[in-house]
Parts: C-alpha cells; sequence; structure tokens
C-alpha cells in the first residue's frame, strides 16, 4: 500500500497512491496507519483523490483506524469521487466521518 | 398499414442494465417501453408488426411471443447467428434490417410505419398517414420541434414550406443548426424505397437511405408533429422518463397498481405497516413487497415486485427492480438497482458483489450472508451511526 504522508498543523495528511482500496490493500493500510498512531498522530487528512474503488473491507479498515485514535482523535475524508462518495454514503459512513472536497478545503474548515 | 419496430440495437448508452435486458425491455414503471410502442401501434389499427432482434433476442421473442396478446401479429427477424449456443450478432443497420425481411417474402406490400423500441411515442399516426398520402411521399420521417438549445442532441432536418426535406444536420451547434425541427426515428415507406437499400449488407436509414433519395430528388417529406416522445436512449434518459410518468407529465400514461394511498400506488399482497413507515409520493410499489417498521421511501420512487425493505432503511428516489433488498443499514438516495449494480442517475455504477455491498443492497432472493467483511463494518457502523 503506497501512501504519501505531509504534516500541516496538527493534522497529518495522508494521501493513498493506490486506485483500487480492496480486501488485498486494506490490511496493509491498516499497519502503515498503525504505525502513525504509535508514533503519536491522532488526527488525520485522509486524501482519497487517486482512489477510483473502495469495497466494504476498505471501508472497513478506515473505519477501524478511527476507533484506534479512539475519542481524541480526528479523521477528515477528503476527494472522494463518484464510487468512493458513493460508497461512503450508502453505508451511512459519511455521517461518521466529515468529509471534504480537498485536503485545502478540510485543513481550512478546522482551522 | 404494416409495422417494423428496430430491436436490435446493443444498447451500449444504457449499459449497465443492457447487459442483462435489451433496450425495448427496460421497463417504464412496470412495462417494456416496447409493450407501450407495441400498444399505441394497436390503438391506431396497425396490427402486423415485424421486429428484427439481436442481443438478447429470447428475451424480447419470449414475452411478446406471436403478439396474440397484445392484439396483433408479430414476426421476429433475427440478425445474427447462434455459434456454439452463443448469439454473434451480425449489424444490418436499420435500412439492412428492412432489407432482410424485404427479401424474405416481400413482407412490406403496402405503407408502413418504422419506429424504434427504445422510445414511448403517442404520435397520431393516423395524421401522418394522411400527411404522407397526400404528398404522394416515398418517405415521411415524423419531426418535432425542439428548444434551440436542444438541437445539439439530435439529427436536425430543414424542410420547406410544403413539407419537402431539404438537408440533414447531424448534432449541430446551437448557431449552426439550419432549424429546431428534429428527427424523431419514427419513418413511413412505400414499398418502393427497398429500390434504394442493397441486399445483403449494413444499411442505415439515417446515414445511408435519406441521402440516397434527396440526390435521386425521391419524395422524401417530413412532418412536424406535436406528441409525447420518451426516449430511453442512455441512463439519464431512462432515469428522467421514469420520473416524468410517476409525476403523471404524461397524458394518457396510466400508471399500474392501484392508490392505496394518496400519492402511493401499489400491487397486491403487500406487507406494510402503514402507521410505522413513512412513505411519500408519488411512489410505485410492486406486488408481494415487504416493508418494515421505521423504513422510509420517499418518492418519485419505483419498487418492484417481491422487494424487501428492511426496518429502517432509507430509500429517496430510487428505482429498484424486482426482487431488490435493502437493509436497514441503507441509505439509497437517487440510485437505480438492477442486475445486481447500483447505478447512478448518470449512468456511473458499483458492482453490489465486487464492491461487497451485499448487507446493504442484494437480490432479495439471496440468503443473507455477509462476509466477514461486511459483517464486520455492519457492526462497527451500527456502533457510531445507530448510537
Amino acid at each position: 500500500m503506497k501512501i504519501d504522508c505531509k504534516e500541516a498543523g496538527r493534522y497529518m495528511v495522508v494521501k493513498v497512491l493506490e486506485q483500487r482500496m480492496g480486501a488485498d490493500r486494506a490490511a496493509n493500510f491498516k499497519d502503515e496507519m498503525c504505525k502513525l498512531i504509535d508514533q503519536g498522530h491522532t488526527a488525520f487528512v485522509l486524501d482519497l483523490s487517486e482512489v477510483n474503488f473502495i469495497d466494504s473491507t476498505g471501508l472497513g479498515a478506515i473505519l477501524s483506524i478511527l476507533k484506534r485514535v479512539g475519542k481524541s482523535g480526528d479523521i477528515l475524508v477528503t476527494g472522494a469521487s463518484n464510487t468512493v462518495g458513493s460508497m461512503f454514503k450508502l453505508t451511512r459512513m459519511d455521517r461518521v466521518f466529515q468529509m471534504y472536497p480537498t485536503v485545502d478545503e478540510a485543513l481550512s474548515a478546522r482551522v | 398499414m404494416k409495422a417494423m419496430i428496430l430491436a436490435a440495437g446493443k444498447g451500449t448508452r444504457v449499459r449497465p442494465i443492457t447487459w442483462t435486458l435489451p433496450k425495448p425491455m427496460i421497463p417504464l414503471i412496470r412495462k417494456p417501453v416496447m409493450e407501450l410502442l407495441i400498444e399505441h401501434l394497436h390503438r391506431h389499427g396497425v396490427l402486423d408488426i415485424a421486429i428484427n432482434t439481436s442481443h438478447l433476442a429470447p428475451l424480447i421473442e419470449n414475452y411478446f411471443r406471436d403478439g396474440d396478446r397484445f392484439g396483433v401479429r408479430i414476426v421476429y427477424s433475427f440478425e445474427g447467428a447462434l455459434v456454439d449456443g452463443e448469439v454473434q450478432g451480425m449489424a444490418l443497420g436499420s435500412a439492412g434490417g428492412m432489407r432482410k425481411i424485404q427479401d424474405f417474402s416481400g413482407f412490406f406490400d403496402e405503407t408502413f410505419v418504422v419506429l424504434c423500441g427504445d422510445a414511448l411515442v403517442d404520435v397520431d399516426l393516423g395524421r401522418v398517414l394522411q400527411f404522407h398520402k397526400e404528398k404522394k411521399a416515398l418517405a415521411t420521417i415524423v419531426l418535432r420541434d425542439v428548444p434551440r438549445e436542444q438541437v445539439t442532441k439530435y439529427g436536425v432536418v430543414e424542410v420547406c414550406k410544403d413539407g419537402r426535406v431539404l438537408r440533414f444536420q447531424e448534432k449541430p451547434s446551437v448557431e449552426e443548426a439550419v432549424s429546431t425541427v428534429i428527427n424523431t426515428g419514427i419513418y413511413l415507406f412505400e414499398p418502393r424505397v427497398f429500390d434504394f437499400i442493397p441486399s445483403g449488407q449494413e444499411f442505415d436509414i439515417g446515414g445511408q437511405l435519406f441521402p440516397a433519395l434527396v440526390a435521386a430528388n425521391e419524395a422524401l417529406y417530413g412532418v412536424v408533429e406535436p406528441f409525447n416522445w420518451l426516449d430511453i436512449g442512455s441512463i439519464p434518459d431512462f432515469w428522467e422518463a421514469t420520473r416524468m410518468l410517476l409525476e403523471k407529465q404524461l397524458p394518457g400514461f396510466e400508471l399500474p397498481g392501484q392508490e392505496v394511498r394518496p400519492g402511493i400506488r401499489a400491487g397486491i399482497n403487500l406487507r406494510v405497516p402503514w402507521d410505522r413507515v413513512n412513505i411519500q409520493g408519488p411512489v410505485y410499489i410492486g406486488s408481494g413487497t415487504d416493508i418494515g417498521a421505521g423504513a422510509t421511501l420517499i418518492g418519485p420512487s419505483v419498487v418492484g415486485s417481491g422487494c424487501v425493505l428492511q426496518e429502517g432503511a432509507v430509500v429517496r428516489e430510487c428505482i429498484l427492480g424486482d426482487y431488490t433488498r435493502v437493509s436497514s443499514a441503507a441509505v439509497l438516495e437517487r440510485k437505480i438497482i438492477s442486475g445486481g449494480k447500483c447505478i447512478d442517475p448518470t449512468g456511473q455504477y458499483l458492482d453490489i458483489n465486487e464492491s461487497q455491498i451485499g448487507w446493504i443492497v442484494d437480490d432479495a432472493r439471496k440468503r443473507m450472508q455477509l462476509t466477514a467483511a461486511e459483517a464486520e463494518l455492519w457492526e462497527q457502523v451500527r456502533d457510531y451511526v445507530m448510537a
């Protein structure tokens, strides 16, 4: 699972550099994120703008990260394409995560 | 007058629905669009109908059979070959398809009308026939006046005052359009038109036959008729057509079922706890559907037969095919569920199996067996959302 990490204020911006977030990638994504959490990060902007397919396993991985950071944590989701956005909406996960069109919009909304 | 309905297309612009259903069989609130067309022909006394088929031909042929049920007589012209049990299409084009039927037995021995099987029309065929006869036309194109900004989607036709066709423009820009009347794909022909259609090769009515008629200075006319024309050439078209019909914007179209509550029409044998659901019309609910307490169903929506909306499910402005199960966890908004796909009105879609969303929406006839990932996600979402 390729990701790109950049710090922006109190947020760690994590860009997923894969087109598919399916069962074969989900565990690996979780591992990468857990490393960041172990380093002390609890606030993330998750940039999904490169992703054009996500399944229930992929969504489950994102949700498990939220669980892991706990109540003190904060995860914003950005750049969900039509199909990825559809998956969040269908599963009601758009109510669990705050979603923004772009990373910049997410960050400026949280300043 | 005899008729030919063009029904051999693959319907590429209506995928994914047309992976499993030929375009003429796409239902407009329960009835295949071609059935509505055949009913219209019957009303106008057109009883002998030839239909060319190819893509998913058995679905059309097994539904309409010999036409007896609809008060008409139907013959099919299958375009293709069965190779190892698989249908291999043979592209003949619209005019080539007509020619194949004519070569077989000279079926078209009087004035005949040609229509596309994928548009709902209520054109007054009697009036068009009268025009065609008065002009002694070899071919008459039924035209429709559209707002200028819409010409870019259609074939524009320029006609002179007496109706003679001068020229054609395919999808012109608003600025370049020579008129605002468009070709609706409904034509009347005399049998002599076959002099201009070659045998055994692909030949198109709009692209080849009409230019040939113009070049030969033949009597090619166009008549502008005001009538309703619901084309379902694409997913957005299908979406809009269904909503228009639900909102009763097409005079003469009768919604199926009985009105069981204001704005709510339904089939028979439903299980709905009316005092514990939120249903707002216009909605059609198919027979044998089961709606759980606390479910929300907002129109314009169509729910097919044998569907299950579980407790708390939310369905807003959707077209659900037969046997769709919507789970308690689901929020379905502006979706078409058909053939294992969850489709947006734009045509973008998710495959239900591939995306592992069977726990949200699936075929109601399947046992609800969640994969480990689905069960886990369902549990987690429930913790967060339902809390």
